[in-house]
């Protein structure tokens, strides 16, 4: 059976002043999924939530909520939550009364009010601080609110504008799993704009990426991390190796390129448009690059170097590897005992045609 | 150089202008008000005051006259500061710089500009009447109603500037919360906007109520012969009459009861829960 | 198009109204008329010329000018002389000094008048240029100390430190590193000053003599007897004047930071 289509943004395009912010998107939101809209600054990101809660019109293009055509309605009667990034507690009001100002505008009966309110605090695990003023809690504390306040009038929708970016590190993981926690017992649609690649791969079913108003990919994280539509959404996610080189050989799908420092790299190109002789961009992520002695033979996906810069950050080391005129970014885990990583030693850098990617390069 | 030595001469100049033009006349006053025509310590100033029901119809009237003005300085100037609250940073500098400018100039060309404009064969007599919306001038000079829009014009750049400095420091994305929430404009003005530009009013308010109880120069230039409030008594008593004790009590008289109100009004608006969540 | 809102109608209402007054005079005063009219009826410089025929006008112009004159270079002294003693060095009662400093704002301008020609008769300073003078520094001053103690406040103190290791004399400091720094919150403190002192009635009103008078009394008790023009023609010369400084303080400070309002821009 069909899933039910929560969301759906049809052609969405929005101009500031002569600048096209967004175009072209296009999405369909299953009930219940965690959608992350993920970009730099910039790409449009917030301007489509913007869109979408009602405080922008599109220029172009259909918005639908639950089935219904959203243009043109204002915020207040849309039935949406929202939490924003700088939590927006009415500071004149109590938590109680901040949680509760959702019901007391649809006129719901004290008791009902009390008791929703209630378990909602329960909820996001703060169920004491009902007669405090924000300014008596801390910044996760006051977010906490924030979410239960929007939860509260059981929307059918529920949005969020970087709601962690004001937290310090330790407190964005914390309440990022709290996140995680309640999207999972409530189950609420729920869409989350972020420009920090972690949260995004980490709490969404699917992450549309944005770059400059476009929608580059929307893909499940797993899809996005490793099958990624563009050398955009490669990058932007997580750190990568990246070299220019020529295709030398072809044989079906498997392609065997050469960089300019002779460097041979084997790998599968699952697209017939690159033929021998294209110059294409490779990658590999550092923490797919395996050290291992000097003394192996040279082959395609293995090369021989010198260790430049060794930096150990606790759960790993990081290590730039120089073959010829490039330098290769290196992440291990584990490092072989009788591995030396100092700086000058030889060193031999491995990889598996699995981890290689490669896109068209520039012509000629 | 040593801060010891410093800082005496650097306050030096300024404290001595203090303390020889500001606090010793003021106290020689608060003697002087203190005593009666021989010279002798007496309450009798404050008394006649008391006793005298011209003397306390003049202050209700100086009060009356200054509760108007804040009236109207609230209801014009409260829009004037959300305008601004919402607008971009460049019209913000222009209201702010058209409202602020005419202070600039002296009260008196002020007032007189006022006169032109609301005599009885000032302009908008002259205007009614030509287009026969009235047949006879209206009476809006030389009385009440003259001074309370002369003070209004005064000081309504105080009241704006009040409560656009509170609303400034609300958060944007409040009002876009209450909206969410299903809040329509309306209701979100009156469920956050206005609570939250509480303080900027309460200091508007108490900032030109106390300008106007003590105003001179727009209550003589507008209010003509029949409407006189305590300054202008107390300026007569000092400069015609030469009572000066009795000046000197009507002054401090006028001060006190501006406190006095201001406190009491005060007290009554900060209740409890205000100060829960405006204190610092 | 945004359709205008309640708010911005009222606002352009409310600035329209409190400029009213100086937009109505300027016309005025170039009525051909012998009466006061708006709007005016004929173009003649007459009034202007009438100007010249009043000494007292004159007379008082001077007064006026000189005293301000003097007024902002003695308020600016000694003002950011105090503000300077209140920011670098922190002392004991500190505090004090500040709320002292700024008092005479808090106190009606009546009770100064009044305090003040008690005194000075009695010291023989009533009356005399140099009394009146003293009145106006004292008002004025603590708007200098506040704008003064305003652009301290964000001054980093260590630029000082830096021009001591290098080898300048505390004075030499001052004029080169911390003088400059200051300079928008000074210069728009006398200008301020400047404005105060001759837009000044209700103190000076306890304060004047006969041959020391300003110009705002001067135009005050002239229009107690008679409402022509003239008032009209002086007016605006004081506006002409007035707006001369407005702008430049403007430019120099910015007349919102001035009156302490500090507005962000979205």
């Amino acid at each position: 059976m069909a899933a039910k289509i929560d969301v759906e943004l049809r052609n969405i395009k929005k101009v500031f002043q002569n600048n096209v912010v967004v175009q072209n998107f296009n999405l369909q939101v299953e009930q219940g999924e965690f959608i992350s809209f993920l970009g730099p600054s910039g790409c449009g990101k917030t301007t489509t939530l913007n869109m979408i809660a009602g405080f922008l019109e599109p220029d172009e293009g259909d918005l639908f909520i639950k089935g219904q055509r959203m243009n043109g309605v204002p915020p207040h009667k849309r039935e949406l939550g929202m939490v924003f990034q700088t939590y927006s507690l009415f500071p004149h009001m109590t938590v109680a009364e901040n949680v509760a100002y959702g019901l007391k505008l649809r006129k719901v009966s004290k008791t009902e009010m009390q008791e929703r309110s209630k378990r909602v605090l329960e909820l996001v695990k703060l169920p004491h601080v009902a007669d405090r003023y924000p300014k008596q809690l801390s910044g996760g504390q006051r977010q906490r609110i924030a979410i239960a306040r929007a939860l509260v009038i059981e929307p059918s929708l529920l949005l969020l504008d970087e709601p962690l970016s004001n937290l310090d590190a330790k407190l964005r993981e914390e309440l990022r799993d709290e996140l995680k926690r309640l999207h999972q017992e409530i189950g609420v649609t729920t869409i989350f704009v972020t420009h920090d690649q972690e949260e995004a791969l980490s709490l969404s079913d699917r992450i549309v990426v944005l770059n400059h108003g476009h929608v580059e990919q929307i893909g499940t994280p797993a899809d996005i991390y490793h099958r990624p539509a563009s050398e955009f959404v490669h990058t932007f996610i997580g750190k990568t190796n990246k070299l220019e080189g020529r295709v030398v050989a072809r044989q079906d799908r498997l392609l065997t390129v050469e960089t300019q420092s002779g460097l041979r790299l084997k790998a599968v190109h699952p697209e017939r448009a690159v033929a021998e002789g294209d110059a294409v961009t490779v990658f590999i992520r550092p923490e797919k690059i395996r050290l291992t002695a000097a003394d192996a033979p040279a082959d395609a996906n293995r090369a021989k170097g010198k260790v430049e810069l060794t930096s150990f950050l606790g759960a790993f080391t990081e290590c730039d590897v120089r073959i010829g005129t490039e330098v290769l970014s290196v992440k291990v885990q584990m490092l072989d005992p009788g591995l030396s990583l100092s700086i000058g030693s030889d060193i031999c850098c491995q990889w598996s045609p699995e981890d290689v990617l490669i896109m068209p390069g520039e012509r000629g | 150089m040593g801060r010891r030595l410093a800082v005496p001469l650097l306050l030096a100049p300024s404290l001595i202008i203090l303390l020889g033009v500001f606090l010793l006349p003021m106290l020689l006053m608060l003697v002087l008000s203190l005593q009666n025509d021989q010279q002798q310590f007496s309450f009798e100033n404050y008394l006649l005051f008391i006793q005298d029901p011209f003397y306390t119809g003049i202050l209700w009237r100086t009060i009356r006259v200054s509760l108007w003005t804040v009236l109207f300085s609230l209801l014009l100037g409260f829009p004037v500061a959300i305008y601004m609250a919402n607008a971009s940073g460049k019209v913000r500098g222009i209201v702010t710089m058209l409202i602020l400018a005419p202070h600039l100039i002296s009260v008196v060309i002020r007032n007189f500009g006022w006169v032109v404009v609301l005599g009885e064969k000032g302009w908008i007599n002259e205007l009614l009447l030509s287009i026969g919306f009235i047949h006879e001038p209206l009476r809006l000079l030389y009385n009440e109603l003259g001074v309370v829009i002369g003070l209004t014009d005064s000081f309504i750049a105080y009241m704006v500037l009040a409560i656009a400095t509170s609303l400034y420091s609300v958060d944007q994305s409040l009002s876009k919360a209450a909206a969410i929430l299903g809040a329509s404009r309306i209701r979100s003005f009156f469920d956050v906007t206005l609570p939250l530009s509480l303080p900027g009013i309460y200091a508007g308010v108490t900032l030109v109520f106390s300008l106007s109880m003590s105003a001179f120069v727009t209550p003589s230039l507008m209010g003509g012969t029949s409407v006189k409030v305590l300054p202008v008594i107390a300026y007569e008593q000092v400069m015609s009459t030469l009572n000066w004790p009795l000046g000197a009590a009507l002054s401090f008289l006028l001060l006190g009861s501006t406190i006095l109100l201001v406190a009491l009004f005060t007290r009554l608006a900060e209740t409890k829960r205000y100060k829960e969540v405006f204190a610092s | 198009m945004k359709k205008p809102s309640l708010a911005g109608i009222i606002t352009v209402i409310v600035l329209l109204l409190v400029n009213l007054p100086i937009l109505v005079i300027i016309p005025s005063s170039f009525t051909a008329a012998g009466y006061l009219s708006f709007p005016p009826e004929g173009f003649s410089f007459r009034w202007y010329a009438k100007i010249f025929e009043r000494p007292e006008f004159i007379d008082s112009f001077w007064v006026s000018l000189q005293l301000a004159v003097i007024t902002a270079v003695l308020a600016a002294l000694f003002g950011t002389l105090a503000a300077f003693a209140l920011a670098k060095y922190k002392f004991r009662g500190s505090q004090v000094i500040n709320s002292l400093l700024l008092s005479p704002l808090t106190v009606p301008s009546l009770i100064i008048g009044i305090a003040a020609l008690l005194f000075f008769t009695r010291i023989g300073l009533a009356g005399t240029f140099a009394g009146l003078l003293l009145a106006h520094v004292l008002i004025s001053v603590p708007y200098v100390v506040r704008l003064v103690l305003t652009g301290l406040s964000s001054f980093d103190f260590t630029l000082e430190k830096a021009g001591y290791m290098l080898g300048a004399s505390p004075a030499r400091v001052f004029w080169d590193i911390t003088l400059p720094l200051l300079r928008p919150a000074i210069v728009s403190g006398m200008i301020f000053s400047f404005l105060t002192s001759f837009d000044n009635v209700t103190v000076s009103l306890f304060l004047v003599a006969p041959d020391t008078t300003t110009l705002p009394l001067a135009i005050f008790s002239y229009m107690q007897e008679t409402l022509d023009p003239l008032v009209a023609s002086i007016s605006s010369v004081v506006i002409l004047l007035s707006l001369v400084f407005i702008v430049i303080l403007e430019k120099v400070y910015g007349l919102d930071r001035l009156f302490g309002l500090q507005s962000q821009s979205h």
